[in-house]
This record gives structure tokens, sequence and C-alpha cells, in this order.
């Protein structure tokens, strides 16, 4: 069993600086570069129905989605989501990023798969939406 | 009364299925030990007039003595003989965690009438009948849903300007906050949702409100741009101890209410559930975050959707 599991199951608080997730994620930055040093995440999840966003999302929490309309962005902003990243679209539309820019939101763009960025999050530990 | 009673329950388990055994359970129930004879536990469910007993032995659910047990006792003149000859042994359960639809399930696969909650050591802790659920539904009563005469009158007359929620008087004209939902593209909804959180943030409400009122307000305001076919409004008012939103369009209206209600059920269009809305969550989600919400529709007329959210945790239960 690797150090880490015993360290996750005490329920100590893993939390990730964006910048290194962004790293991970092999993610271009195209919103909120000031935040990437001092946002830490903790919570993730994924989603593309923006109800199933609106009735599972944590505050603070980063979202997976492979939508790219400037509604993820507000309806972000609305259930205070605190960064998102867009996965696998090969475009994200300008008005989605102004719209992140203007809600303050860090937006990342990373080539990766919905499945394998949700799982290279996994591994490092970042907590999912359930509460523990 | 009963198949009422049935169908009701049927359409709101799913709205309320976070409800679980042991809130909807009665407690404190009255049972009987084994060793007593069937003639004291036919006096004691006369007396407390209750149509089953609950045996137990040391807090541990032993047995169940209904009516029908009592009458095969007086038919063939057993009723003296202690209760543990006679009971019911063979008991179907439930767990205090059980949530409605499994509750439900039990009622309608046995037929039977009340379910002993009984803990995972055996304990008795309480006693569930359908009247219990519909209570406990009641109670619970976040959601008021109007399909009678009130309609016509919300939809036409002077109750468009009365709370649907307290009955009292409301000014649109002088909401603390108004947003006109004029657009059909459904890119833009959103955006009087993302504007209210803003107002409420600035009028000192707190964040956690603020969000849910917006994350509320957001799936109405979704609801008008998807399915109305009109334009619509937002308004919303500030008191001291809630705040009141309501979302009104003139649309064509919601054709089966029942089934809106559903969690998962949505007539939305493809390209709208490319657009990662359709889930059939809005009235779910609006329930969800609202402490009390009242619809009412009428087909050809229009949606008005009317919500409170309490500033304190004043919701009783809640």
């Amino acid at each position: 069993m690797p150090d880490d599991y015993w360290s996750f199951s005490r329920g100590s608080v893993i939390e990730m600086k964006l910048v290194d997730i962004s790293k991970i994620l092999e993610a271009k930055v195209c919103s909120g570069e000031e935040k990437l040093n001092d946002l830490e995440i903790e919570r993730v999840g994924a989603a593309d129905m923006m109800s199933d966003v609106l009735a599972f999302a944590k505050p603070g929490m980063l979202l997976i989605t492979g939508l790219n309309t400037p509604q993820v962005v507000r309806t972000a902003s609305i259930v205070g989501i605190s960064t998102v990243v867009i996965v696998r679209k090969k475009q994200i539309p300008e008005e989605t990023i102004q719209a992140a820019k203007m809600f303050g939101i860090p937006l990342l763009h990373s080539p990766l798969p919905m499945y394998t960025a949700c799982g290279v999050l996994y591994t490092n530990n970042l907590k999912d939406i359930r509460s523990f | 009364m009963k198949p009422t009673v049935d169908k009701l329950i049927d359409q709101m388990q799913m709205l309320f299925k976070d409800l679980v055994a042991k809130d909807l359970m009665a407690p404190n129930v009255i049972s009987i030990s084994p060793d007593r004879t069937m003639e004291q536990a036919k006096e004691l469910m006369r007396l407390k007039k209750i149509s089953g007993l609950p045996v137990v032995e040391n807090d541990i659910l032993v047995g169940l003595v209904s009516i029908e047990d009592i009458i095969k006792a007086l038919e063939r003149h057993t009723i003296h003989d202690p209760i543990y000859k006679i009971m019911t042994k063979n008991l179907i359960v439930v767990s205090p965690d059980e949530n409605l639809p499994q509750i439900f399930d039990k009622f309608t696969r046995t037929g039977f009438g009340r379910f002993p909650v009984v803990d995972n050591q055996k304990r008795l802790v309480g006693i569930l009948t359908k009247e219990d659920i519909l209570r406990g539904i009641l109670e619970e009563f976040r959601l008021l849903y109007v399909r009678d005469k009130r309609r016509q009158d919300v939809i036409d007359g002077e109750a468009l300007n009365r709370s649907l929620i307290t009955g009292e008087e409301i000014n649109k004209l002088g909401a603390d906050f108004a947003f006109s939902i004029d657009y059909v593209e459904i890119s833009l909804s959103g955006i009087g949702a993302a504007r209210l959180k803003e107002f409420l943030k600035g009028r000192g409400i707190e964040e956690e409100i603020a969000r849910k009122v917006a994350i509320a307000t957001y799936e109405a305001e979704t609801n008008v741009v998807i399915h109305s076919g009109s334009s619509g409004n937002i308004y919303c008012f500030l008191y001291p101890e809630y705040v009141r939103v309501r979302v009104e369009d003139h649309g064509k209206g919601i054709e089966d209410l029942d089934k809106a209600m559903q969690e998962g059920y949505s007539t939305a269009t493809d390209q709208i559930r490319e657009m990662g809305f359709g889930a059939g969550m809005g009235i779910s989600n609006m329930h969800r975050y609202s402490d009390k919400m009242v619809i009412v529709s009428e087909i050809g007329k229009g949606v008005i959707v009317e919500m409170q959210f309490f500033l304190k945790d004043t919701a009783n239960g809640s």
C-alpha cells in the first residue's frame, strides 16, 4: 500500500495547486493566469449536463467538461465552481473565454479525453464531490 | 380512499426520494411482550385504536399481532393463549435508512399496511404506515402542486399579484430585482440568474444563500427559454427573513406537470441536450435548492414559479 493511501484514508485534506493541475493535464490556460499559483483545488467533478452541475457541484471544485459554450462558465459562476477545464474540444469559442475573464474563473483547455483527465486527477488523490 | 393514497404516494415518491424511514416513521411505538395473552393484545389495540401491535422482548422485535390474528384467535378459542404462540413471526421490516422509493416498493410488493422499523440490532425503533408516509411528505411540504381552480385565478385574475406561497400582495413594479428574459437563444440562458446572484451578494446576502437562489433561478430561467416559446420575467423580493423569487412566462404552459416533476423527464430537443440541458432535472433542482416552491401552469397561458429561500435556517426540519 502506498504511503499516500493512508494519509488519504485518514481524511487529511489533499489539495493541488492549479499550476500543477494545468501541467499534468497538459492544459493551455485560457483565462485566470494570475490565479494559477494561488488557487488550490481539493475537489473535482466531471459532467456534460449543466443541470447535473447545478444539482451536484460543490463550491470551490474544479469542473471537467466536454462542453465549450459560454454557458459552462456562467453555470460555474452560479454554483461557485473555481475552475473549468474543457477537454477534448479542438476550439474554445472566444465568447467562452471572454465570459471566463468576466467572471474571473480560470479556464483551462486540455487535449486529454475526459476519462483520462479524470483518471489523472483521481490518481493524484483529489477528492470527488461526495463529502468524506 | 386507499387507491388515492397509493396514487398520491406514487406520484410523490420520486420528488421526496431523499426522505428515509427514520424521518417518516412514528417513533415511540406501542408494543407488547410475547408472554402476554392475545386477550391483552386485543384490549391494548382496542384502547389505543391501533390495528397492529409489534411484539417486543428486551427491545428486540420478535413478532407482530394484527387484527386478523385477533379474529382468528377468537374463532379458534385461543384468545387466552400467550402471544408468542400465535403472533406472526416472519416479519418484513424496514431499516431506518431505507428511502421512500424502497419503502414504497415494499408496500406494493407485499400489500401490507404497515412495517416495523428496526435498526441493525433488530431493535424496534418505529412503525411506518402509508398514512405516516403521506404525513411525512406533507410535513416536508416544500412543493405545493396547484391543479385546481386556484390555478385559473392565478393565471387570469388578481391572484397574479399575490404570492402563491403566502397569499400576500406583491408589487412586481416594486421588486428589488427584475430581469426580463427576452431572448430565445439557449446559449444566453443563465444571464438573469448570474445577475441576480451578483445583486444578492451586493445586498450582503450570504454566498451560500445567493448560490441556492441563483441555481434555482437558473433552472427556471432555462425552462422559460427552452420550453415557453415566449418571453418571461424574473422578479426578486428581499424580506428580512427570506428571499422570494418569481419567474413568470406567458408561453405554452406545462402539458403534464406530473411528468415534468419527475427527475429525468424532459421534452427538450436533442439540440438543447447537446447544450447540456434537458436532463429533466430542472424542477427537481428548483425543489432541491428552494425552501418553498409553488408552480402554477395553464396550457397556453404560461407558467409561474415562485420560490422562497430562508435567510437563516428557519425552515422547519430542513
